[in-house]
Formats: C-alpha cells, sequence, structure tokens
C-alpha cells in the first residue's frame, strides 16, 4: 500500500500515538490520566489542548508533557502541523508559545536556573526503577529464583515484547509503530542455557526494557539487565534491599497519582470541562 | 477527647492555619491562583457532605475554626504552622500574629510556631527573637520554595540558613517544619527538593526535622534520607486524606512510612482548613492496611501505632504532658464552651 492510499491521520490515530506521553512524575501515560481536552485533526494538521491536575503543575513538567505531545505527533507519518495548546495554568502562554515556535525551555522562561534535562533525567531514574520493581515482581511470580533473575541480560528477553508470530496473540505493528498495550501477553522466556523455558507476564518486562533503553541504562545485549538506585548491577547480595526501594519509586509515584487523580477530577468538574 | 472503639485517642494536630484569601486580602494573581488550588485539594480529598463552599473557604476566622476542632472532641490540641505569602496577600495568609489570635483564646490547646526566611538577614533574626518571646514559640514552619523578586527560594543547607537553624538552636526553637511537598510556584521543582534536609539534620542534631506532608511527591527520596538520620520526621498533612477516597494508595503509603522510619516518627496534621479534623481524625482512625500491605511491609497499623501517630509522637516533641493536660482540659475554656470537659473527667 502506497503512502497516498493511507488513510489520513485520524483523531484516533492521534491519540493513539499520544498514549506514548507520560506525565514525568507519575510515569503514566497523559490519555489514561486524562488530561487531553481535544484532539483537534483537520488534514495533515493536529491540535490538541490539555489541562493539568493543577494551574501550578510545575512549569518544567507542564513543559516536558508539551513538548512531548508535539514531538510525538510530529513523528506520524502524514501530519504536517502540530499546535498544542496548554490550558488553564499559570504559564500557560509561555509554554504554549515556547512550545509551538519551538523555542527551548531557557528562551521561554529566561529567569530559570536550570533547563529541563537533569530534571527529566533524575524522573526517568525513578520511573526505571518504578519499572524495574513491576517486572522483577512478574519474573519472581514466574517462579525465577533471585539468582536467576540477577544473572539476566536483554539478550535473555530477546522475544519480548516482540508482537511477531513468537508471541501469539499479539496485535500487529502498526506502519506509526503504535500498538495496543501488550499488558495481557504472556512472553516466553528462554533462561541463558536454553534448559529452562518460563512463561512471564510481558507487559511489566516490555514496559522496564522500554525505559531502560531510553533513560541509558541498558545500552548493550549483554549489560546485566536489572540495576540498583545508584547505577550498578544488580546483585544477589542486594537484591532484597533494592527490591524495596524499588518498591518505594514505585508506592512514590503511585502514591501522587492518586494525589493528582483526585486533583485533576476537582479541577475538571470546576471548570465544566470533559475530554472531547 | 476522641473515642475509638471504647479506647481513647489524644489527638495533636500538629499543622492547622488560621488564614485569610478573602478577594479583598488577595493581591496578585498568584494569591487568588493559589486559593483556588487548595481549593481543589479540598474539594477532591473531602468526602461531599463535609465540602465547604469557596467563600467559606476564603476566610472562616477564629470561631469557626475553634468549633471545627473542638465542637466534635475531634482535636485535643493544635499547633499552628504560619505560611506568609506577603507576595500573594496584602497582610499575608496565615501569620503567627495573626494565629495568636485564636490561640490566646484558648491558651491551653495551641501552641504557636513562628517561621524565618534566611532571605530577611539581620532583621529576620530579630524577627525569630521576637516571636520567641512573644509566644515562645517551640518550632518553626519554613518555605523553601517561597519567591521572593529574582530568587526562586531558598536551602535549608545554605549558610544563610545555617545562621538561622544557629539561633533557633540557642533560643531552644527545637522542631523545624520545613514543607517539602506539592508545589507553590517554583519554576524548577527543586526548591522542594528533600536533599538539602539531610546534611542540615546531621549538621543540627539537637533539632527535630519535620518533613511537612512526607515530602509527596518525592516520597522516595524523603524516606530514604529519614531512614539515616534520626531526627528526621514525618508530617502526614495530605497524605491522611488519601484515606477518603484511595485507602489502598494511603495504605501503602503509611507501609512505606511505619517500614522506614518506624512509628515513632510520624506526625498526624490535617493542614486545616486543607482538611477539617472533624471528619478527618476518624477516617484516619478507621483506616486500616490490608493484610496484603501488613505481609509486605511487616509493620502494623494497629491502636498502639495510631495513639503515637495521632498524639504521643508530636507531645514527645513539643514536650506535652498528655496526661496533665487531660486534668485540665476537664475545665478549660474549650471543654466549657463544647461540652467536653466530660471527655477528660471520664479518661481519668
Amino acid at each position: 500500500m502506497g503512502a497516498d492510499a493511507r488513510p489520513a491521520v485520524t483523531s484516533e490515530r492521534a491519540r493513539r500515538r499520544l498514549r506514548r506521553v507520560t506525565d514525568p512524575e507519575l510515569d503514566e501515560s497523559i490519555v489514561d490520566l486524562g488530561y487531553l481536552d481535544e484532539v483537534a485533526v483537520d488534514g495533515g494538521r493536529v491540535a490538541v489542548s490539555f489541562t493539568l491536575p493543577t494551574a501550578w503543575c510545575s512549569p518544567a513538567f507542564a513543559w516536558m508533557m508539551a513538548t512531548d505531545v508535539r514531538d510525538e505527533l510530529d513523528a506520524l507519518r502524514d501530519v504536517r502541523d502540530v499546535r498544542v495548546n496548554l490550558r488553564d495554568h499559570v504559564h500557560a502562554d509561555e509554554i504554549t508559545t515556547g512550545v509551538n515556535d519551538r523555542r527551548s525551555f531557557a528562551e521561554t522562561f529566561p529567569d530559570a536556573e536550570d533547563g529541563v534535562s537533569a530534571v527529566r533525567a533524575k524522573l526517568d531514574d525513578k520511573a526505571r526503577l518504578a519499572r524495574q520493581h513491576e517486572a522483577v515482581g512478574a519474573l519472581l511470580e514466574a517462579g525465577l529464583s533471585r539468582e536467576q533473575i540477577v544473572s539476566l541480560t536483554p539478550a535473555d528477553l530477546d522475544g519480548v515484547g516482540r508482537p511477531a508470530a513468537d508471541v501469539a496473540g499479539a496485535p500487529d505493528r502498526s506502519p506509526d509503530g503504535d500498538r495496543e498495550s501488550p499488558d495481557d501477553d504472556l512472553a516466553c522466556l528462554a533462561l541463558r542455557d536454553g534448559a529452562v523455558h518460563v512463561a512471564v507476564e510481558a507487559g511489566p518486562l516490555v514496559r522496564y526494557l522500554e525505559k531502560a533503553r531510553e533513560t541509558g541504562f541498558l545500552a548493550d545485549v549483554d549489560d546485566p539487565l536489572f540495576g540498583t538506585p545508584d547505577g550498578e548491577a544488580l546483585t544477589a547480595e542486594r537484591f532484597d534491599d533494592v527490591r524495596a526501594r524499588t518498591r518505594l519509586a514505585s508506592v512514590n509515584m503511585s502514591g501522587q497519582g492518586g494525589v493528582c487523580d483526585a486533583l485533576n477530577e476537582a479541577r475538571r468538574s470546576k471548570l465544566g470541562r470533559k475530554e472531547r | 477527647m476522641y473515642e475509638h472503639e471504647g479506647e481513647d485517642v489524644f489527638v495533636v494536630d500538629s499543622h492547622i492555619h488560621l488564614w485569610d484569601a478573602s478577594e479583598e486580602n488577595v493581591k496578585s494573581d498568584g494569591g487568588e491562583q493559589f486559593i483556588q488550588c487548595f481549593y481543589d485539594y479540598h474539594t477532591g480529598f473531602t468526602p461531599e457532605g463535609e465540602q465547604w463552599s469557596l467563600e467559606e473557604y476564603r476566610k472562616y476566622g477564629p470561631e469557626r475554626m475553634a468549633r471545627d476542632l473542638f465542637g466534635n472532641a475531634a482535636v485535643d490540641m493544635g499547633i499552628f504552622q504560619p505560611t506568609y505569602l506577603n507576595d500573594f496577600y496584602h497582610t499575608g495568609f496565615n501569620t503567627v500574629d495573626d494565629n495568636a489570635e485564636l490561640a490566646e483564646q484558648y491558651p491551653e490547646r495551641f501552641l504557636l510556631n513562628g517561621r524565618f526566611d534566611p532571605r530577611d538577614g539581620e532583621p529576620g533574626l530579630r524577627e525569630l527573637e521576637r516571636q520567641k518571646e512573644e509566644y515562645d514559640v517551640q518550632g518553626v514552619k519554613l518555605y523553601t520554595a517561597e519567591w521572593r523578586g529574582d530568587s526562586k527560594g531558598w536551602r535549608l543547607d545554605s549558610e544563610e540558613a545555617f545562621e538561622f537553624l544557629d539561633k533557633c538552636a540557642e533560643l531552644g526553637i527545637e522542631n523545624i517544619h520545613p514543607h517539602k511537598g506539592p508545589t507553590i510556584r517554583p519554576l524548577n521543582r527543586d526548591a522542594f527538593d528533600v536533599g538539602d534536609v539531610d546534611d542540615a539534620a546531621t549538621s543540627f542534631p539537637e533539632l527535630n526535622f519535620v518533613v511537612e506532608h512526607v515530602g509527596l511527591p518525592r516520597l522516595d527520596d524523603f524516606c530514604w534520607i529519614a531512614a539515616q538520620e534520626p531526627n528526621v520526621y514525618g508530617g502526614l498533612a495530605v497524605a491522611a486524606p488519601l484515606a477518603v477516597h484511595r485507602p489502598r494508595k494511603f495504605g501503602e503509603i503509611m507501609g512505606e512510612l511505619l517500614f522506614w522510619l518506624g512509628e515513632d516518627r510520624l506526625l498526624f496534621g490535617s493542614d486545616y482548613a486543607l482538611w477539617n479534623p472533624d471528619w478527618l481524625v476518624e477516617t484516619v482512625m478507621n483506616a486500616e492496611l490490608t493484610e496484603e500491605q501488613r505481609d509486605e511491609y511487616g509493620v502494623e497499623f494497629d491502636l498502639e501505632t495510631k495513639r503515637k501517630i495521632m498524639g504521643e509522637n508530636a507531645a514527645e516533641l513539643y514536650d506535652i504532658d498528655i496526661e496533665e493536660r487531660k486534668r485540665r482540659f476537664e475545665d478549660d475554656a474549650a471543654s466549657r464552651e463544647f461540652g467536653i470537659g466530660d471527655g477528660y473527667a471520664a479518661a481519668d
């Protein structure tokens, strides 16, 4: 099928792509969090408006989400123009204009002391730990020992998360690379010696791999799969104490998620705002 | 006194305010947005029948406050935590002098905390001395992320802040309450980063650092620091009302706090008037960890633990003799006005 025959961008496709944008503090998709007010598509033009749970949401976080929305939609085939509109925020105008004019954070906020990259890196690290918690949990659930878990490398997970024939029931990957949540899939994990095959819940592993690669923690297929909060390789000796730390990272994010969720509901009902 | 399944529980609400965000007092857009944001917190975490109108919420006055705290015998004592925000409100939002207005009517029932801002320099030190002399403050509430002019906040581990902490130690102001919680308005959110508590707590072992809002949304950083610094405590304001609509998350957060800090270093606070202890105390007293959470964390959130969190731990930090207070409360101004003296007499 040639590019000309492809359907134009639809609001559904745009919305599906936006699932990749997370609230960096909560590591959850802004679509699931209900921040989107409107995704309007007109030919190759997409306009997205969104409202955050408070007008005080850190401008750095708001900036990250607004730029991620822009960049994800930009990456969609057939999209020629993206407009992002952050609403009802103390810095709504600066952020909306800055992001649409493709200015940097520092240009938009000359009095900010730092850029957003350090904050983003720190939150990404927390997200990696929280996701590690879920991934290790899935492996423990599947019956792996801590020794087996600490010896894993990305190579051992080669088939995990690939929606190919080797994972039954996985939906096809669309040309945009977006696919439905793989959370319900089971992956078959062949341990290094090949003698043991276990079925593991794929979703947590896929989510972990994605963040671990994105943050640069996993650069090589032979790197140890899991780490400590300091970025060292996980060992059997430190397994329990690191597990407590990753649990804490996960509870922090989901606990804050509960706070933002309540604020979001309260605010949307006050503003009379429903997602369209 | 609060009664839970036939048992008395002495409640010290360690985080209360008497604020004025009336339209006349709002000085800037920031002030209006600030109270609106507070109101979202209020409605988001308050059971439907207990929600206030925005008008009531802007300015409720000392009479209503006394009724909310004592009318239903939910709270035995309260600790005021001032919040100045002079860039936002003409006469400040919630100052030590405003708080004193109510505290003086019920002198046995309230403790007044002061505040400082190291950017005030020498006059700030004099003001801290005045607060000690006039109100005998035993603690200070600190807003490290308060904007002022070009400054986007300050750090607790700075040289200037240490000068003020030295002054606190000298004056016997032992309880330092940094707000490390939801954002006010830091351009870079790290003005509420909890990292600076670490160095301050190590450098001032004679002071107690009660991190308000347990660092949310930095619970992980907070717990990690508190696990290593014995003089770091957690104030539960904002965490507590999660028990209303999100009991599972509340259980997880309590599980983490009890796991990392233990039951002796956590203090209940309603953050009044964000939430009203009139119903919140009951909500927290009735909250339970699930069996799964108790197994996961290896901790209990039972009556003994709740007694510590709801009052005994604050009493320890603020030198409150609970038994002696109970005797005095049999017939003090609040007990007479609200007819709650019998609860104390019966507890003898």
